[in-house]
């Protein structure tokens, strides 16, 4: 008897350890989404180091992003390479050297899903996204790790997780992580961030 | 004082002869570095050399671009394609004593078993055209472009 009370209270803490964190995690991501809702605009510095796994190399390159809501994007490289990204709606703008090409997400597949992936990250509507990822949170020292499990196909061939770093007191994106299926890693962390300044509409023209 | 003056002829001649060697060590010598330089620009050569690229790969459908990192170790050429978002293409090893490329992992989109014969055979071109100090190879037979531009060392970090 006094073993199956203790099986049943043991069981009862952990329903409520994991009703806790469930509930602490639901807390976390509505504040993240309160913030991306009342980010009109947002543009920053982003430093972005690739970590070849093979080689035992990286590349660090580096740039400027800034994003409109609900759909505007520009992703800029300035060094060692000058390359632009500029999403806005449906349509996807890739800019090197003289080239300029574009394309429209709905009849490219792959764009479609970088766009979605771009774009979700940023503002942190991944989190939300059930169908795309399986989202676990926790916290760490001044920031909140979320780890994204892809869920669909297209996604799960080309990463194992995304981890997403939010500042606690800013509810904002700092880092992104993406970890790829062959074990390379991509490091994203954006800096000098500003929201809701004015953005010139000129940056996401096509 | 005849003597004087064409022993000073003798001599303004010789200098004359001189500085036009000199000038002409000079052109062949700057003319073989830059070749020199540009050979090893291109390729790793050493042990343990890297070098980095600019890399477009241009099909008649779509074109694919990136950044290419070659890792020299031994008698290999270890290699990664990505692009510049850091998504990987495609990871392979060119073995230079057998001319062939092994390839490790590839992007879906390009992981299809008539692409590796293709890829294959056209990053071993690519490989011979660099060690020569070409940066493209136009496969011709399936309309695909390869251009490597080496990237400035300075930038790198």
């Amino acid at each position: 008897m006094k073993r199956f009370l203790l099986s049943l209270l043991t069981l009862f803490v952990m329903v409520l350890c994991t009703f806790a964190q469930n509930n602490g995690q639901a807390e976390i991501i509505r504040k993240i989404n309160a913030t991306a809702t009342s980010m009109k605009t947002m543009q920053a510095d982003f430093v972005q180091t690739k970590h070849v796994k093979m080689l035992g190399d990286k590349l660090v390159s580096r740039g400027r992003m800034y994003y409109q809501q609900a759909d505007r994007l520009r992703w800029e490289y300035t060094t060692p390479y000058a390359y632009t990204f500029v999403l806005n709606g449906q349509r996807v703008l890739l800019r090197k050297g003289q080239r300029s090409d574009v394309m429209d997400t709905k009849q490219n597949k792959m764009f479609r899903e970088i766009a979605r992936l771009m774009m979700n990250t940023v503002t942190g509507q991944s989190l939300t996204s059930g169908k795309d990822f399986k989202v676990s949170i926790a916290t760490s020292g001044s920031e909140w790790l979320a780890t994204l499990t892809p869920q669909r196909k297209e996604m799960k061939q080309m990463f194992q997780r995304i981890m997403l770093h939010f500042s606690k007191t800013t509810s904002m994106i700092s880092i992104i992580e993406l970890t790829e299926r062959n074990g390379d890693r991509t490091v994203i962390q954006l800096k000098n961030v500003q929201k809701n300044k004015a953005i010139n509409a000129k940056n996401f023209e096509i | 004082m005849r003597k004087t003056l064409k022993f000073d002829t003798e001599k303004q001649n010789l200098w004359r002869a001189i500085r036009g060697w000199q000038r002409h060590f000079c052109v062949m010598f700057f003319i073989s570095f830059s070749i020199l330089l540009s050979a090893q620009s291109v390729f790793p050569h050493t042990d343990g050399e890297r070098t980095r690229y600019a890399a477009t790969i241009e099909m008649q459908r779509g074109y694919l671009s990136g950044i290419c990192i070659l890792l020299r170790e031994g008698d290999t050429i270890k290699g990664s394609l990505f692009n510049e978002f850091g998504i990987s293409a495609i990871d392979f090893t060119y073995y230079i004593n057998k001319d062939k490329v092994k390839l490790h992992s590839m992007l879906p989109m390009l992981d299809k078993w008539y692409m590796h014969r293709v890829l294959r055979h056209d990053l071993c071109e690519l490989f011979h055209r660099l060690q020569e100090g070409e940066t493209s190879y136009r496969n011709e037979h399936h309309k695909i472009d390869y251009q490597f531009i080496p990237l400035p060392n300075e930038t790198d970090q």
